[in-house]
């Protein structure tokens, strides 16, 4: 039979079914193959928590470049606390003060603050007034409008009050009576009630410092953010780069070292993986120890550094001024039915944290054990279901928890509290997985009933932050809906002692009081992994900040060895 | 001719009007705004604050003044500013429009010089291996999803060839070299959706007009196996593939929000996703209605170049 083209017939080239199967066999084998190939994740290597800083001379010169997760809502510092515009505003602008980075640092929990535009700083007798000497000779960076001019204490006290005034800084900014400036160098604040955390809360990287005159050129700093810091922001095109260039005018002489540092807006986490073998990112953060392995095969100079949290931040939040959740039992009987083991050896492949909401280096050495949290954060399902039913349900009850996928293992945990709770309590949950913004609007409003999967956001990490103000009944921050008469005592009175040690048995005790009402129910969270190109130097990340994020002003210290 | 064409357009307005009602609903119906991602993120902002920008922003007003108020800056072609950014729409436009055309064109492109040559062979040699694999392509290509797909072609080229399209996107004017390596990549990914449906259709349509009477004339004739199947066959066989193709388009915008993600590229699919999730109601808007409009372009290029392809078909 003669086909259209003179080909041959179809009938002599069919394909058999057994030829169909022959060839799909291959085809499994070889996946079979492909997939057997890899190691367990399980068999990640352990890599150091800290890397100390390189002891070699540093090297100037080139171009620094990260693929990024995150871009940018806006670039006003007024206006967000996005980790997307703090993860470069810090390196173009300054704060009068700031913690140590990690080559100063002596480990990954040493939390000390260093001058940063400031160069000493004191308060009065009751903390109600603190006095910053500004450092002499800084210079707003050489591009208009302020074409150089020295920065001075009037700059300070517009800014602090510009934040005071509008956006989403004006809770730090607020807490400010009156600001002097009695001589260019000298700003004197004058705070409403005594705190002693106050200097820790102007290291934030929110409390950078921005120019007088863009603001007032342009009506909002959404064009422009001109600094006194390390890099100017030479190009910002949203969804696609920042580009920020070496100040060569830089208060902190010789740095930084690069020329350039290029943040890639790449959203997807597999581009980012790729971005990184194939050198177009010089270090990325991942989340587990498989992707790690993943890493080494295709990079095997890969630099690791096994990055720690010292706290979770999502838990569950409970509805607890409404029932059955106002009973401190059933939150007791909830924490005692939950595995938190389970989710880190599962979800997290062994490399997290059981949860915890206060900084542990706030009030301790080591990394809490499950054996620190008390009885109740214990996985004992039986004395839960005895607890629950002297509470007076004895047969569970129905509830509801709301979610935003903050990141792909959270919906794993989600499920995985819900398989728990209905096994170990008969509690049957209703789970609702919304978008982000429903998500927001309707966690922060704090009038949902039931469960809902509840966050502290990452920008600010004193131990103000994580005590007073996300726990105090009548702080904005209270999203967790804590109410507990001590919990207020000890965290107003935390902000009123000096002392060292006199500050870590007050954290200490606010926590276990935590602990024992079941006040925030913390959820485990990853560790993580910084990787990094073996030529990169100093861009380890200390205790509570990581160099990618909000801890970007630590890069003004890396420097590149090739 | 002249009054078909006339026709279809009067017709396009009550559906553009129709979307603009829809989008603007539906984005009313979804809870939260952009001021509660924006301003509420850290808790410190007031309800008194939050009513105060609200108003700013004319967020206060009754529904039907917001429409009208939108309609009206939509036709006068100033579609305002983002919530978010405060940058104006049309700018963000002129950034995102070109990033989406050139990758949905590439994707065409590729996708129609795949899908019609492998679609004629399969048809020319039914039920050989040729055909077997042209048919194994297009299946795939329609049960792969995009994201997987665009995944897999990143991570292997990484491992592979230590190779993956430059990150930052470039313009073609700026760099074209640069540009052609950021987009061939997801334009294949597109592409390759794109081809399957065409190839099929191709296929079954090659396979029907090669069994109609003028080709066997032709054969009986003794022209050759080219002459019959590409200069007689094939321009009848594309009519439906054409229907097809304009079909397919609103699948290739809407596939282009995934590939635009994981190739890091700044087009209207970013855009809008990233506007619909902080609730930027003017962006979302204004890039729905700007969709809706091309689409409706789009298929009527689809109808009148049927009248190009088969002089049969008139319009009265």
């Amino acid at each position: 039979m003669r086909t259209h083209c003179g080909r041959r017939s179809g009938a002599d080239r069919r394909l058999t079914r057994r030829d169909f199967v022959r060839l799909t066999g291959y085809g499994a084998g070889a996946a079979a193959v492909i997939g057997g190939s890899r190691r367990r994740a399980g068999a990640a290597a352990s890599y150091p928590d800290f890397l100390p800083a390189s002891p070699n001379p540093s090297k100037r010169g080139g171009v620094l470049t990260r693929a990024s997760a995150w871009d940018p809502p806006v670039i006003d510092p007024r206006l967000t606390q996005s980790v997307g515009t703090f993860q470069f505003a810090g390196l173009t602008s300054n704060r009068l003060v700031r913690y140590v980075f990690a080559d100063e640092a002596t480990g990954a929990a040493d939390l000390s603050l260093k001058g940063d535009l400031a160069e000493s700083w004191q308060s009065n007798a009751d903390f109600r007034q603190w006095t910053f000497k500004l450092r002499q000779g800084v210079k707003w960076q050489n591009v208009p409008p302020l074409n150089g001019r020295e920065f001075a204490a009037a700059d300070v006290k517009y800014c602090f009050e510009q934040y005071a005034r509008e956006g989403v800084q004006t809770f730090t900014f607020q807490e400010i009576e009156g600001i002097e400036t009695p001589d260019h160098r000298t700003v004197r604040v004058h705070l409403k009630t005594p705190n002693v955390f106050f200097p820790q809360a102007l290291a934030e990287p929110i409390a950078i410092l921005f120019a007088r005159e863009v603001l007032e050129q342009d009506g909002d700093l959404k064009k422009r953010l001109i600094g006194t810091g390390p890099f100017i922001l030479k190009e910002h095109t949203r969804k696609v780069r920042v580009v920020l260039q070496r100040n060569p005018d830089y208060f902190d002489q010789g740095r930084p070292y690069v020329d350039e540092y290029v943040i890639l807006s790449t959203p997807d986490a597999a581009t980012r993986l790729a971005a990184y073998r194939t050198g177009q990112s010089d270090f990325i953060w991942v989340a587990s120890p498989s992707e790690v392995e993943t890493v080494r095969k295709t990079n095997p100079s890969t630099v690791v550094q096994s990055y720690h949290n010292s706290l979770a931040p999502f838990g569950l939040a409970l509805a607890q001024d409404k029932a059955p959740f106002s009973d401190v039992r059933v939150r007791r009987a909830v924490a005692m039915a939950i595995d938190r083991q389970k989710q880190v050896d599962t979800v997290f492949e062994g490399h997290g944290i059981l949860g915890w909401g206060v900084p542990y280096v706030y009030y301790q050495d080591k990394a809490p054990t499950a054996a620190d949290f008390g009885p109740w954060w214990q996985y004992k399902p039986a004395e839960a279901r005895r607890l629950l039913a002297d509470a007076g349900h004895p047969n569970g009850f129905d509830t509801t928890l709301f979610y935003y996928e903050y990141f792909p293992q959270m919906t794993s945990q989600v499920q995985l509290v819900q398989q728990d709770l209905k096994k170990n309590l008969n509690i049957n949950v209703r789970i609702t997985k919304l978008d982000y913004t429903t998500y927001y609007g309707r966690y922060v409003e704090s009038k949902w009933d039931g469960m809902s999967w509840g966050f502290q956001s990452g920008h600010a990490i004193g131990v103000d932050e994580r005590t007073y103000q996300y726990m105090h009944s009548k702080s904005t921050k209270n999203f967790f809906r804590v109410n507990d008469a001590v919990i207020d005592e000890l965290t107003t009175k935390l902000r009123r002692t000096p002392d060292r040690a006199e500050q870590r048995a007050l954290t200490k005790k606010i926590v276990d009081r935590e602990f024992d009402q079941v006040l925030r129910l913390w959820m485990p969270y990853d560790n993580g992994f910084l990787v990094f190109h073996p030529h990169m130097r100093n861009v380890a990340a200390p205790a509570l900040r990581r160099t990618d994020g909000y801890g970007s002003p630590a890069l003004a210290r890396a420097w590149m060895d090739k | 001719m002249q009054k078909y064409v006339l026709r279809r357009v009067l017709l396009a307005i009550p559906v553009l009007a129709l979307s603009s009602l829809i989008v603007f609903g539906l984005m009313r119906v979804m809870p939260g705004d952009a001021l509660t991602v924006l301003m509420g993120e850290s808790g410190n902002v007031g309800e008194r604050e939050l009513a105060s920008l609200r108003a700013d922003l004319g967020l206060d007003r009754p529904y039907h003044e917001q429409y009208a108020r939108w309609l009206w800056q939509l036709v006068s072609l100033n579609p305002g500013h983002s919530i978010f950014t405060n940058e104006p729409i049309a700018v963000s436009l002129t950034k995102a429009i070109p990033v989406t055309a050139e990758l949905a064109t590439l994707a065409l492109l590729i996708g129609l010089v795949v899908a019609v040559p492998i679609g004629v062979i399969s048809a020319t040699r039914q039920d050989t291996a040729s055909d077997y694999l042209g048919r194994l392509v297009a299946v795939s290509g329609l049960s792969l999803p995009d994201f997987w797909l665009a995944t897999l072609v990143i991570t292997f080229a990484a491992i592979w060839f230590h190779w993956i399209p430059p990150i930052g996107y470039v313009s073609l004017w700026d760099s074209p070299w640069r540009n052609l390596q950021q987009f061939l990549l997801p334009a294949a990914v597109l592409g390759f959706r794109l081809a399957a449906a065409t190839m099929r259709m191709t296929r079954s349509t090659v396979l029907e007009v090669l069994r109609e009477d003028y080709v066997r004339t032709a054969w009986a004739k003794g022209l050759g196996g080219r002459i019959v199947v590409y200069k007689h066959a094939l321009k009848n066989a594309l009519i439906p593939v054409v229907t097809i193709i304009g079909g397919q388009l609103g699948t290739l915008l809407a596939g282009t929000v995934i590939v635009e993600t994981i190739f890091a590229l700044p087009g209207m699919g970013r855009l809008t996703v990233e506007a619909i999730l902080f609730r930027d109601y003017p962006v979302v808007q204004t890039n729905v209605m700007l969709v809706a409009g091309t689409l409706v372009a789009l298929n009527l290029v689809v109808d009148l170049t049927y009248a190009w392809l088969d002089p049969r078909i008139r319009y009265r």
